[in-house]
């Protein structure tokens, strides 16, 4: 009998072979590097893409400058935009991952990345410091994205804690309690949001996300988290696949299934509160995304970590250059145009699965 | 709260054991420790005289294999996807499946005669496609042990029986020592060859199916009456629950004699004792169904041996007992010599106070076997006044009614 007993399935994918996985995941690299050099020429000052091109490879393959670019635009380049797009990429990539991750450990496709509390902790921390005007700061950082990071921290191991029985860490249980505490400190961000005054503006705008803060020193700071998370759970891709079937059929897999959650929920939870720090709660981007690749490819997260990454990197970049010219010159939060664009999505995805 | 106690057992390398048990007996506690999911507090478990525990996950996995009770997979992974995950015990970290590996999978796949489904998403196989899936990846592990949890239970019966052949398959070509948790003890018996039986946390009975399967082990493990008897179709054993409602005292109710003989005998018998009423039944050989139905509820009757004739003897035996009765009734039975006297006692005894009451659901000419000699007998039971009914409903509604008006001295 096939009884569709969970409404959970998606229909499978049309690439198949490993080389046909891997011709895709070079089309993507691809993608990435051509809306890299298009979301730079793109803005309120439009610039020529060989300009572009030019002063990166000044600044990469040492060559000497051409007198026909501008200082303006080279100003406009190496510290507005490119940073902009580098940190663009890396939050896509970052959120991507971490909701393949989520899915794949909660067993439920519509895990997000701040399924268990890392967004509304992330918020808390941030909104304190935007509405008490906390002044502190840190290697070049804010005292906003560094109280953001710690209260994306700090929810994941109060979650943890609260769903720990004994040595087990019931998914169930983590999911429940993630709401639960969510909905508490999301409580509490109303009351400050309440409380904003003249602030107010600048909390909603960082609630809704966006790249306009982007700079060199939050890129160097995320390098290392999106690696490590990365690097961490694409190294246990194969016994991400066995988690999907239930932590038993893991488990006589010969996989240390109670070990992995926690290994899973730390790293992606460090990839999300590494990217929420910068840019504030971007949606969508970590539900749909790893759905988009499943629907291409299956869900071997051998090819769906990679493939999320750099699908997730080139979409967040699109939207943001989506975000800064709509409306030229005033800019959009990013989070409006990916909700705009990946809730109709997401809808799509759901109808076709009935069908 | 302990779940499991004092178990103390081994199971012989290569063979095909069944888990018995009432529902919450630990049957799958026990699996899941040999399993390695749940660590007993105390005590310790051997594969191949090494410590379980001690063991790593890893290597188990490449000895022990198993198939869940809930085999449901959300993800659209393909088949081959499946079966390749056995694969990942033998795997080093950033191995991909070799050549060897995926001959492996594929004739798993093959085994299980699924390899048609090889590029199918699992999700959506039917429930015993699925199950096939998961049998093959445990296969893919390439285990000496195959540990099954209740693996019939989601399915329908033709996939129950072709999964348990598939089991025993294995067990017999590739020397998979297989112990299954399993409700259906009807099933288990026609496939397995030793049985566990839990009751109460503690191992009631271990042995061959004989040992196991008694009325006395399976009456203090489930708590409820049962026969055993062998199947005629396979010669195994096969358990019967007797209704409840069948041992209960039976007090003041109507005494009904019935002629026995053939599976008509045994619905009417059936049908009267679930009723309530009091019953005896007419003279019938050991192997009769009736006699085994008179024998299971303890109901009086008269006893002939194998293969004899009715003499003046057990004639006397059944009129006396027909004596002792209200009502008697002759089911639509066929007649031939060896039972006619039967018949001819129906007519001895019709006195006033006896009503005999003949059920005729084929016609009598269809059923006389002696050349119209049971044809004069029945004539004149007609002639005495008894009474024709055509089926077990009017014989209940007949009896209900005779109840209801009972005359004092019954």
């Amino acid at each position: 009998m096939p009884q569709d007993k969970s409404a959970s399935k998606i229909s499978r994918g049309i690439l198949t072979t490993d080389w046909q996985k891997r011709a895709c995941l070079l089309v993507l690299l691809l993608m990435l590097l051509v809306s890299f050099i298009y979301s730079i020429s793109f803005g309120a000052v439009s610039l020529d893409k060989r300009e572009i091109f030019y002063i990166i490879l000044e600044k990469i393959a040492g060559l000497s400058p051409d007198t026909a670019i501008t200082e303006t635009t080279r100003e406009i380049v190496l510290n507005i935009r490119l940073p902009r797009v580098f940190l663009a990429a890396l939050v896509g990539a970052s959120l991507s991952v971490a909701g393949a991750t989520f899915q794949g450990l909660f067993r439920n496709p519509l895990a997000d990345p701040y399924i268990i509390g890392v967004s509304s902790g992330a918020a808390l921390g941030a909104t304190f410091a935007i509405v008490s005007g906390l002044s502190m700061g840190f290697a070049g950082f804010g005292a906003v994205p560094i109280l953001a990071f710690a209260g994306g921290l700090a929810t994941i191991m109060l979650v943890y804690q609260l769903s720990r029985q004994g040595d087990f860490v019931p998914v169930m249980t983590l999911l429940l309690a993630g709401i639960a505490v969510s909905a508490f400190l999301t409580a509490l961000v109303s009351l400050f949001i309440y409380f904003a005054g003249e602030r107010l503006h600048q909390v909603v705008f960082w609630i809704m996300g966006g790249l306009g803060g982007a700079r060199w020193s939050y890129v160097r700071v995320m390098i290392p988290y999106v690696l490590a998370g990365y690097g961490v759970i694409y190294f246990f891709a194969r016994e991400l696949n066995a988690l999907l079937l239930g932590e038993d059929t893991a488990q006589y897999l010969g996989i240390d299934a109670e070990k992995l959650k926690k290994i899973f929920l730390a790293a992606a939870s460090l990839l999300v509160s590494a990217a929420v720090s910068t840019t504030g709660i971007i949606g969508f981007i970590g539900l749909v995304v790893p759905h988009m690749v499943r629907l291409v490819a299956g869900p071997d997260h051998r090819f769906l970590l990679p493939a999320s990454a750099l699908s997730g990197a080139v979409l967040l970049i699109g939207a943001d250059t989506l975000a800064r010219t709509v409306i030229a010159p005033t800019e959009l939060p990013v989070g409006i145009i990916t909700a705009l664009l990946g809730a109709p999505f997401f809808l799509y995805l759901l109808r076709r699965r009935k069908k | 709260m302990t779940a499991l106690e004092g178990l103390h057992f081994s199971i012989k390398k290569g063979a095909l054991v069944a888990l018995i048990g009432p529902n919450g007996a630990g049957k799958s506690t026990l699996l899941r420790c040999i399993s390695r999911v749940l660590k007993p507090t105390l005590g310790t478990l051997y594969l191949d005289n090494r410590d379980l525990q001690k063991m790593p996950l890893q290597e188990v996995a490449r000895s022990l294999a198993v198939v869940p009770q809930d085999t449901a997979v959300d993800f659209d992974f393909s088949v081959e996807e499946i079966v390749s995950m056995g694969r990942y015990p033998y795997l080093g970290r950033f191995q991909r499946e070799s050549q060897q590996d995926r001959e492996i999978v594929r004739r798993a796949m093959e085994t299980t005669g699924i390899a048609y489904l090889a590029q199918k998403p699992v999700t959506n196989l039917s429930g015993g496609e699925r199950q096939r899936v998961i049998i093959a990846r445990a296969l893919a592990q390439e285990p000496d042990l195959l540990l099954l949890d209740e693996p019939t239970a989601n399915l329908d019966i033709n996939f129950q029986v072709e999964f348990l052949e598939l089991a025993r398959k294995l067990n017999r070509e590739k020397g998979i020592t297989v112990i299954a948790a399993i409700h259906d003890l009807n099933l288990a018996s026609q496939f397995f060859e030793y049985f566990i039986l839990l009751a109460e946390k503690k191992i009631l009975s271990i042995g061959k199916p004989e040992e196991v399967l008694t009325p006395e082990n399976i009456n203090k493990a489930y708590r409820a009456p049962v026969v055993i008897q062998r199947n005629p179709l396979h010669g195994k054993l096969s358990i019967t629950v007797l209704k409840r409602s069948y041992l209960e005292e039976k007090g003041q109710r109507l005494k009904v004699h019935v002629i026995g003989g053939g599976e008509e005998s045994v619905s009417i018998l059936a049908a009267l004792f679930d009723a309530g009423f009091q019953l005896s039944v007419g003279p019938v050989t050991r192997e009769d169904s009736s006699h085994q139905f008179a024998s299971c509820y303890r109901l009086p009757v008269v006893t002939l041996p194998p293969f004899s004739p009715i003499n003046d003897h057990f004639h006397r035996q059944h009129l006396a007992l027909m004596e002792k009765a209200h009502i008697v009734v002759v089911p639509s039975i066929p007649f031939g010599l060896g039972n006619l006297r039967n018949l001819e006692a129906v007519e001895e005894m019709l006195l006033s106070r006896l009503t005999g009451v003949i059920l005729e659901e084929t016609p009598f000419g269809e059923r006389d076997y002696c050349g119209g000699k049971a044809r004069a007998v029945y004539e004149k039971i007609k002639e005495k006044g008894a009474l024709f009914l055509p089926d077990s409903e009017a014989l209940l509604s007949y009896l209900h009614d005779r109840e209801k008006n009972k005359k004092p001295g019954w």
